[in-house]
């Protein structure tokens, strides 16, 4: 009786065939998001978060499959989307500072510039645009500057993610192949 | 013709059980769907930050369809009126119904965390006025109508709908459709300037009607 599901999915993978042209496949870069704090929609439906929601980022994974990411694929010293498909997207529910500047609630694009030692990140108002094909100076919020540090081990896929560094600090860890860069927050 | 047409299926019946089976060898444990497994994906010691590409992908869409792309390629002074975030759980060879979703149970609209509606401005859902805002979406299948629930209680994970906080609750139709889609899918559509939210899995399609 378990041969029904296999015709199934033969005859369900033909109609997305036909279907691929009016609906959306599912992208080869697929979106996902990340809380500050971390984990927090599952921690709300436990009851268990100890502090505010205070930041989202929305991004699409691209995958290295087998290429040369930085300083290839991403080219050093050119605005980087951080991503792949619509920008990469960071909210925060809350004001917050970066590098001493007040940053206002709200949404925000990020872009990055990266280099072989340091990432530039760049905070950007002009929301809801594709990648950084329109990339427009005039609209940064701030440029902010860090060093780049290696990951534990290699990321196929591009990887971001909150932790917290101090009570009142954290950062957004964009990592991907064997490096990682992270942006600093304070409440 | 008949037998030739019977042998080729039968061949091609075994061939895909004893793949399957191959692939149960290669893989006894199934990956984990996230969809089934929040509290683990929590409680887990060392949560490794960066995990891999989720089996239920995340996507987005926007009205104007396609709104970030226009906004590259032209340039568009004005805002976007709308935008869905979603996962796309896929059948993997199930049936939806029974099998996946139960008629008359709230469902999620979708996997992990809750599918988010964004109206950037206030909008006309079947005569009821939406405030522009963040609202999580769910619904309640049932065999010839979906209720679809507009809620307040956002960034949560859409395992539990908390039905008091619902804003409103709006009542469409089920179109069947000649297509089964693998995904689950969401997009705004734009016809005959009818302006709607299509959410359609498997052979079922509704769509839900904005007017802004």
């Amino acid at each position: 009786m378990k041969k029904a599901p296999a015709l199934l999915i033969v005859f369900q993978l033909i109609f997305i065939s036909l279907m691929a042209q009016t609906l959306p496949p599912v992208d080869k870069s697929p979106m996902d998001m990340s809380y500050y704090p971390s984990n927090y929609p599952v921690l709300k439906i436990q009851d268990k978060p100890t502090e505010p929601l205070a930041a989202r980022v929305v991004y699409s994974r691209p995958q290295k499959a087998g290429r040369t990411i930085f300083g290839g694929l991403v080219k050093y010293g050119e605005v980087w989307r951080l991503g792949a498909n619509e920008a990469t997207e960071i909210e925060f529910f809350k004001p917050v500072k970066i590098d001493g500047k007040k940053v206002a609630k709200g949404r925000y694009t990020l872009y990055a510039i990266a280099y072989e030692t340091t990432w530039t990140f760049i905070l950007n108002k002009d929301t809801d645009t594709w990648g950084a094909f329109k990339y427009d100076a005039k609209k940064d919020i701030l440029r902010v500057t860090v060093p780049v540090e290696k990951t534990t081990e290699p990321l196929e896929s591009l990887a971001m993610s909150f932790e917290k560094t101090s009570t009142t600090t954290f950062k957004l860890y964009v990592a991907w192949d064997t490096v990682k860069a992270g942006l600093p927050i304070s409440l | 013709m008949k037998s030739t047409a019977a042998v080729f299926c039968l061949a091609f019946l075994l061939f895909a059980c004893s793949d399957a089976k191959q692939e149960g060898k290669k893989e006894p444990v199934p990956p984990v769907n996230k969809d089934s497994a929040p509290a683990n994906r929590a409680e887990r010691p060392t949560p490794n930050p960066y995990t891999g590409v989720d089996v239920s992908p995340m996507d987005m869409a926007y009205y104007p369809v396609d709104y970030p792309k226009l906004k590259m390629a032209h340039t568009l002074t004005v805002p976007p009126l709308a935008r869905v975030i979603y996962s796309r759980p896929h059948l993997q060879g199930r049936h939806i119904f029974h099998e996946v979703l139960k008629y008359d149970e709230p469902w999620r609209l979708g996997a992990n965390e809750a599918t988010e509606l964004d109206l950037y401005k206030d909008a006309l859902v079947q005569d009821t006025k939406i405030k522009a805002g963040r609202y999580t979406l769910y619904c309640i299948p049932h065999t010839d109508s979906w209720t679809i629930a507009i809620n307040r209680n956002i960034d949560t994970w859409g395992l539990e709908p908390d039905t008091l906080q619902d804003v409103a609750r709006f009542v469409v139709p089920v179109v069947r459709s000649q297509n089964t889609l693998e995904y689950f899918t969401m997009v705004f559509e734009d016809a005959n300037k009818e302006i709607s939210l299509l959410m359609a899995w498997d052979d079922v399609e509704v769509r839900l009607p904005f007017r802004f």
